[in-house]
């Protein structure tokens, strides 16, 4: 079968100048030579930390930007030379507010693109009806867009991103910003969408996410896929570490470090908060680390000690190192 | 005919949010105002000639209409960036050009509104009538003025676009124009030099040739600043062509098009 998606060994590197006499050029390489591919009608995510090359790689299969070498093809389209067959076939979101037209009714932005999409005004009238039926606006469209709280206004460009009835959907990071409830309906409207037969490719850093949703998912770290699979053989890579967990105040770098140089601890990750810190270590024998706890954090009263089976965030960690998430 | 109907949704959308725009109100009705009364009080004195009044009753609007339709057209990249919209609409099956077209056809009708408040202030406010117009050359001359416009500000886009440093320049620009065409004076006061700038600007020919057409005064070679007027706007068509496609390779190569 032809995969929806292919992409081979992609590159894509980002060329900055600074100063205006002394001007210094400075590159920063986001696609360090990807290679991806996937099937029609899978929901694939890509996870990764800020900065590791998940939108980029995005950009470049919905033919924003061009790739400095490889190749990549949406539905065997090549998204550099047949970019107006590659648009008409795919839909695309991107996470956040913007992007819309605030000062018009959600209506007038949904006729507005199927009108650039050159969808014919029967059919655009009709599935925007059933758009805004399906994403919970119905009885709101003709409310100017700067009215519709976050939720609805991504709901909005699901809505136009589906307008042209794309066979492959781009989703960079569509829950940012929502809402639990709202995340999660939005998720669901996802899976329905790749359930009845959409290709999804669909960037995240939300673990969870990748996790209830995702047939399969790839770890992208400095613009290298490091790890590709189900969800399941993702979390399977450290099924043989243990996670301490532990809440404290005051835990200083110099005993991270400490912790970090104790036998068999993979990763030391810390999370501060306002009034503590959470520390997750990722060790081989937990029971080893609790022991040593005591310790290393002598003087530092621990609010909550607790050792549990690894999740896929905790693979996620491991994957893409400490100090990413 | 999807690409007429994009352009005519470009043109619907880019009226629509003028309609609610106070900025926008302010560029057809306040400044057009305020520079044609400034031009309407040095000339109410003794002396002034028909082809002056002319000057300060023509000259406001057409400052008017040259500023939204460049403002519209030449901007209209950027406030798509600003917006948030520009991966939107670049990402569409319709070309870019197509859409930037529609907008400044909104441009052109929303500017030609411009002339309403001048020519009342003109009559109401000084009694100023237009000497003599000739309404066939008068409406060639606007025609092809108005084309001119859209030639420009068509080329002006695609270059704000591109170029932090000319975006910097957009003011000058546009006031620049005022002057090199001669929309409030004749370009014949200006020195050699920069008459011969002038006779490189499409606009410079259609304005003459509109002035030319209400007035018996000095020469009226409508037809060869008619053909001049087309000749260059196709030249500056040709290069917003050019252009275009220089920033869709441009902006995809370097990712500028999320630029906030």
């Amino acid at each position: 079968m032809t995969p929806a998606i292919e992409v081979r060994d992609l590159r894509k590197r980002y060329v900055t100048h600074r100063g205006v006499i002394r001007r210094t050029r400075s590159e920063n390489v986001a696609l360090g030579g990807i290679s991806l591919a996937i099937q029609p009608g899978e929901l694939f995510g890509l996870l990764g930390p800020n900065g590791a090359g998940k939108t980029t790689a995005t950009k470049i299969l919905t033919t924003l930007l061009l790739p400095d070498s490889g190749s990549a093809s949406v539905l065997g389209l090549d998204v550099v030379r047949q970019t107006s067959a590659v648009r008409r076939r795919i839909g695309f979101v991107f996470g956040g507010e913007r992007g819309l037209y605030w000062r018009l009714s959600g209506l007038d932005n949904l006729r507005y693109f199927a009108d650039l999409y050159g969808i014919a005004p029967d059919v655009s009238r009709r599935r925007i009806a059933e758009l805004l039926d399906r994403l919970g606006l119905t009885g709101r469209e003709r409310d100017k867009v700067e009215h519709y709280s976050r939720g609805m206004k991504q709901r909005l460009h699901l809505a136009r991103g589906l307008l042209n009835d794309p066979e492959v959907l781009f989703l960079d990071e569509p829950t940012i910003g929502l809402d639990p409830v709202g995340a999660r309906e939005l998720r669901m409207l996802i899976r329905e969408l790749a359930d009845a037969g959409k290709t999804i490719f669909l960037t995240t850093h939300y673990m969870f996410e990748a996790d209830a949703i995702c047939d399969r998912i790839a770890v992208i770290k400095k613009g290298s896929i490091v790890a590709e699979g189900t969800p399941r053989s993702i979390k399977q890579l450290v099924e043989d570490l243990g996670i301490v967990e532990f809440e404290a105040a005051g835990v200083s770098p110099e005993r991270v470090r400490t912790l970090r140089q104790l036998p068999g601890v993979s990763s030391v990750s810390v999370v501060e908060h306002e009034m503590n810190q959470t520390v997750t270590v990722h060790c081989v024998r937990p029971a080893d680390v609790m022991t040593q706890l005591g310790v290393i954090l002598e003087g530092i009263q621990l609010q909550r000690v607790s050792s549990r089976d690894p999740t896929l965030e905790d693979a996620y960690v491991q994957l893409v190192g400490e100090g990413e998430t | 005919m999807a690409y007429v109907r994009a352009a005519a949704a470009a043109f619907y959308v880019s009226m629509r949010l003028r309609f609610i725009s106070g900025f926008a109100i302010m560029g057809f009705l306040i400044f057009p105002l305020i520079l044609a009364a400034v031009g309407l009080f040095v000339l109410n004195r003794p002396g002034t000639t028909a082809t002056q009044w002319t000057y300060g009753l023509l000259g406001g609007g057409l400052i008017g209409y040259w500023g939204i339709v460049y403002l519209d057209a030449g901007n209209g990249i950027q406030v798509e960036r600003w917006n948030g919209t520009l991966e939107q609409i670049f990402a569409v099956p319709t070309p870019l050009w197509v859409i930037v077209l529609g907008k400044a056809l909104g441009g052109l009708v929303w500017g030609m509104l411009s002339f309403i408040p001048t020519i009342a202030l003109a009559y109401f406010g000084f009694h100023a009538l237009l000497p003599r117009l000739d309404p066939g050359p008068f409406a060639i001359s606007f025609t092809l003025l108005t084309f001119s416009f859209l030639a420009m500000a068509l080329s002006f886009s695609p270059i704000f676009a591109m170029w932090r440093w000319a975006f910097t320049m957009v003011n000058g620009f546009e006031l620049g124009t005022y002057v090199l065409c001669g929309f409030m004076f004749p370009i014949t006061i200006l020195p050699a030099w920069l008459q011969a700038v002038s006779g490189l600007l499409p606009p410079t020919w259609g304005t003459r040739a509109l002035y030319a057409a209400t007035t018996a005064e000095g020469s009226h070679d409508f037809a060869a600043w008619w053909v001049t007027t087309i000749v260059l706007s196709f030249v500056y068509i040709g290069l917003s062509v050019w252009l275009f496609h220089l920033v869709d390779r441009r902006a995809r190569a370097t990712g500028e098009l999320a630029l906030v």
